[in-house]
Parts: structure tokens; C-alpha cells; sequence
């Protein structure tokens, strides 16, 4: 197969995290320049994807940060807003603190880092801009409230900004990923007891018997962002094993 | 490497439109192509792809398309229920010959060839039906067609989680793809070039789908990169269903 994303350039936002990770991995595999935009370095990283310390909560540093890119790249083909964070929490047990905390790194950090990026999509000839939202976003797991309140906000963002932009040349779409084996997801296992036998029921759950792998993301995150996808946008790409067709599944 | 190399399809109404670019897709990606349509094989069609004369409403049809699929290829791997029929009219106009007419292609014939298929696909599968953003947004005057494409959503999810993990059921909804059934809608409108117009304009993407955007998707859903994708309706329209339809620059 041919590199699908050949000579393009792509900004990856929790580039370092579960998914972000197998997202640059696999933009550098089909030949784009990528960077991965995170805190801090904590995975390493594929040969290629080049680490860039960001901060999305930062207005300030996004806005040097993009000035610094537009001396490298004469455009940005590529935008993934892959930051983002959980708190396992109702919203009675959530302080404002934490309420305001997860929505300026899922929601406006989302917001600032395409405002700030918009300029140099608009050089590309075929810019597409990839968010994530989540399948939390239409139907609920207990004790994410704050989380999935981010994630609808995002799916909005989405349908607008592809609106705004799409005469503009750039497409905006956002990937909605049910349950990915990913820290994050680990961390949501983690206050339910015996690990191995929620992963099995988990698993059971799902019409493919598998939570996805961070890969199977990066599949469609990829053919998003190539040429392929040409006349894809404003939507929410929902990709969860064939979780959310199903109605609950009741112990009968 | 191809993507659908050693795979095995059968793409319902390949003659023309989204059908034929999804065979010439799945040809280009190394898989072996069977296709179908009510008339005789089309001239330009490529060798390699084998066509079968068939009314996909009609059963027996069906069986000798799905017994001719099992002779020549052993096993099936990729269904596309492409084959779809429109007609413009309210409930009102629609006579019961309309309903069986176009419920016999849209929505039969789609249970039909999932009920064939299914028990061919030896070593797992991924079916593709195409649906329409009508399923989830009414065209006026297509009130049949519409509820169609409704079926077509259901339907796939069932499929999906009834017969996964071993199979694979996605549907595609298109927006407004430039094939003859896309000029047929705009030929009932008051001033066609005008309705043109308005319909791009309403377009984030600046112009209408081609048959190779809906293949590009087509491919993707059928290969294994898709492993993790089932039970979904994934709509490719250019953005227009994104916005809302009052939009006040265009009044």
C-alpha cells in the first residue's frame, strides 16, 4: 500500500497518551511529518514523530508555539486534538475546580489549539481537522458526568467549526471511541475491583468480544486525515466494536 | 500491498452510479468482484468482474446469485447492498405497486442477500449496506424511500451485533452523490439550476459527492483496518447534515 499521507504535516495534541500515541505512529508509518504535542514525554515515541512540550490550557504558549511552527512548515495538513483527561466522578463529588479543570483541557483546549491553528490549515489544499469526542458523548457511563458533559460540547464544536471552515478547504470531524485499552481506561477499571474479570465481561459486552486497541483508532484517525476522506466532514465517527447498536444488555 | 487483496465480494447494482464505483474500487484493491444489476452485463464493465443478471427482489434471484457467488469463489468475504430504488412521492401518492416496488429493492432485497450471505462468509465478513442521510433526515416527497433507508440503519445494527464477532455490519449514508438518481430529485424542483445552487451552497465541502467518495469508505469498511468498526451508520455528506436547514444567508 502506498503512503496515504506522503508529504503532509500533522500536530497531534496528547500525542504522547494512549491513543495519541498509536495516532503519530502511524501518520509517521504513511510518511507524514508529525508532531507529537503533549505535557510531557511519557511514551516513547516512533521514529519520526518529533516531541513538542504544549500545554492546551495555555493560551500564550499555543499561540508561540504555532508561531514557531509557521517558520518550519509552510502549512499544517493535519490537526488531531487528542488531549484530554476523566474524572470518575458524579457530578455531586466533582469540585468546580475539577469541573473547570476538565473542560479547559477536553473542551477549550480543543477550541484554542484549531483557533491557533487555523491560519496554517488554511494554507494546506486538503486540511482535515480531527477531534475527539466519544461515544460517552451520547449515552452515559456511571460516574463520568464531568467527561461526558466535555465530550458532547465537543461533538457541537465539531458539526460548528465544519460549518465555518469547510468553504475554507478544511474538513472537521471527530472520532468518538468506545472503550480503549489505553491508561485512561485502565484508570476507569481501576475503582471496580478484580481487573482480569471486568476486562472478560467487558470484552463480553461487545459484539466484536474485544475493547479496542489504540491502533484500531489510529486506523480511522488515518483515513480521516488522508485524501481519501475528502467529503467527510462535520460528522462523529463512532468506532466501539459494535457497543452502542446494541440496547443494555440485561443479566437474564 | 492491496488493501482487499485474496478477498472475495458481490456488490449489488454495480452498473452504474456508487454501485460500479465501489466495484471498480474493490477491483483496484485486489479483490475478486461479483456484481449484479435487472439488465444484461454492461459493456464496460472490466472482464475481471463477474456479473450475474438478477432482480435482487425477487428470491429466486437472489439464491442463483448467492449459489453462483459460493461456485466461483468458494466463500464470500465482503457484501455491499448497494441496489436501491427512489421514487418522489408523498404517502399520500405512493400506491401499494410503489411500496412493493421500492421495498422490494431497498429494504427485502437487503434482509434477503444478509439472510444468503451471512451463512457463506466461512471465515468472517463485512457487510456494507448503503443507506441514506434520509434515514435520519426526511427529503419531502420521498416519504417510501426515506422510511427505506430507516429499515436500512436497523437492520445493519441488528446484523452487527447478532452475527459479530465473526461478522462485520457497517452501513454508509451518503449525502447528495452526483449519480442519475441525485438529477432525478433536482428535475422535480421548480428551477432545476437554481435548486442546484442552493443544495451547494448548503454543501461545507463546496460540491456534491462522487461514487469514489462513497467507495473510498466502502474500501476502508472492508478491510481489515476497520476491525473494531461495526454496528455503525457513518454518514459522508460533505458536512451538510452538520449545519442546520434554515440557514439565513441563503434565504
Amino acid at each position: 500500500m502506498k503512503h496515504v499521507l506522503q508529504a503532509k504535516t500533522a500536530f497531534v495534541t496528547g500525542g504522547s497518551g494512549g491513543i495519541g500515541t498509536a495516532i503519530c505512529a502511524r501518520f509517521a508509518a504513511e510518511g507524514a511529518s508529525v508532531i507529537a504535542a503533549d505535557l510531557q514525554q511519557s511514551t516513547e515515541l516512533a521514529e519520526g514523530v518529533e516531541f513538542v512540550e504544549f500545554d492546551v490550557t495555555r493560551e500564550d504558549t499555543i499561540i508561540s508555539t504555532f508561531a514557531d511552527l509557521e517558520k518550519r512548515w509552510d502549512k499544517l495538513d493535519i490537526l488531531v486534538n487528542a488531549a484530554g483527561i476523566e474524572i470518575e466522578e458524579t457530578i455531586e463529588n466533582t469540585t468546580l475546580e475539577q469541573w473547570n479543570r476538565i473542560f479547559a483541557i477536553n473542551v477549550t483546549g480543543t477550541f484554542l489549539t484549531s483557533k491557533y491553528a487555523l491560519p496554517l490549515l488554511r494554507r494546506s489544499n486538503a486540511a482535515s481537522l480531527i477531534n475527539f469526542g466519544s461515544y460517552d458523548g451520547y449515552i452515559a457511563d456511571p460516574g463520568l458526568a464531568a467527561y461526558c458533559a466535555t465530550k458532547g460540547a465537543v461533538h457541537a464544536l465539531t458539526r460548528a467549526m465544519a460549518c465555518d471552515h469547510g468553504p475554507e478547504g478544511i474538513r472537521v470531524n471527530a472520532i468518538c471511541p468506545g472503550y480503549v485499552n489505553t491508561p485512561m481506561l485502565q484508570s476507569f477499571f481501576g475503582e471496580s475491583g478484580d481487573i482480569e474479570s471486568l476486562k472478560q465481561a467487558v470484552r463480553d459486552v461487545h459484539p466484536m468480544r474485544t475493547y479496542g486497541e489504540p491502533e484500531d483508532i489510529a486506523n480511522l484517525v488515518n483515513w480521516l486525515a488522508s485524501d481519501e476522506a475528502r467529503y467527510a466532514s462535520g460528522q462523529l465517527w463512532v468506532i466501539d466494536g459494535g457497543l452502542s447498536a446494541q440496547v443494555q444488555q440485561m443479566n437474564l | 500491498m492491496l488493501r482487499l487483496e485474496g478477498k472475495t465480494a458481490l456488490v449489488t447494482g454495480g452498473r452504474q452510479g456508487i454501485g460500479r464505483g465501489i466495484v471498480d474500487r474493490f477491483v483496484s484493491e485486489g479483490a475478486r468482484v461479483m456484481t449484479c444489476g435487472r439488465g444484461p452485463r454492461p459493456d464496460d464493465l472490466p472482464a475481471e468482474v463477474s456479473w450475474q443478471t438478477a432482480d435482487v427482489a425477487d428470491k429466486a434471484d437472489v439464491d442463483r446469485l448467492t449459489d453462483r457467488v459460493v461456485a466461483e469463489f468458494g466463500e464470500l468475504n465482503i457484501l455491499v447492498n448497494n441496489a436501491g430504488v427512489q421514487i418522489e412521492k408523498t404517502v399520500v401518492e405512493t400506491t401499494d405497486e410503489d411500496w412493493d416496488a421500492l421495498m422490494g429493492v431497498n429494504a427485502k432485497a437487503v434482509f434477503m442477500l444478509c439472510r444468503d450471505c451471512i451463512p457463506i462468509m466461512y471465515h468472517g465478513g463485512s457487510i456494507i449496506n448503503i443507506g441514506s442521510i434520509s434515514a435520519t433526515t426526511a427529503d419531502p416527497g420521498m416519504a417510501i424511500y426515506n422510511a427505506s433507508k430507516a429499515f436500512v440503519q436497523g437492520l445493519t445494527r441488528s446484523i452487527a451485533i447478532d452475527h459479530g464477532p465473526a461478522i462485520r455490519c457497517n452501513a454508509i449514508s451518503p449525502g447528495w452523490i452526483m449519480t442519475g438518481m441525485a438529477d432525478a430529485a433536482f428535475a422535480v424542483a421548480r428551477d432545476p439550476e437554481a435548486a442546484k445552487q442552493d443544495a451547494l451552497a448548503r454543501h461545507p465541502a463546496g460540491r456534491f459527492g462522487e461514487p469514489d467518495d462513497i467507495a473510498s469508505l466502502a474500501v476502508w469498511l472492508a478491510s481489515d483496518e476497520a476491525a473494531f468498526a461495526t454496528g455503525q451508520c457513518y454518514t459522508l455528506d460533505g458536512g451538510m447534515t452538520a449545519a442546520s436547514p434554515l440557514n439565513p444567508a441563503l434565504f
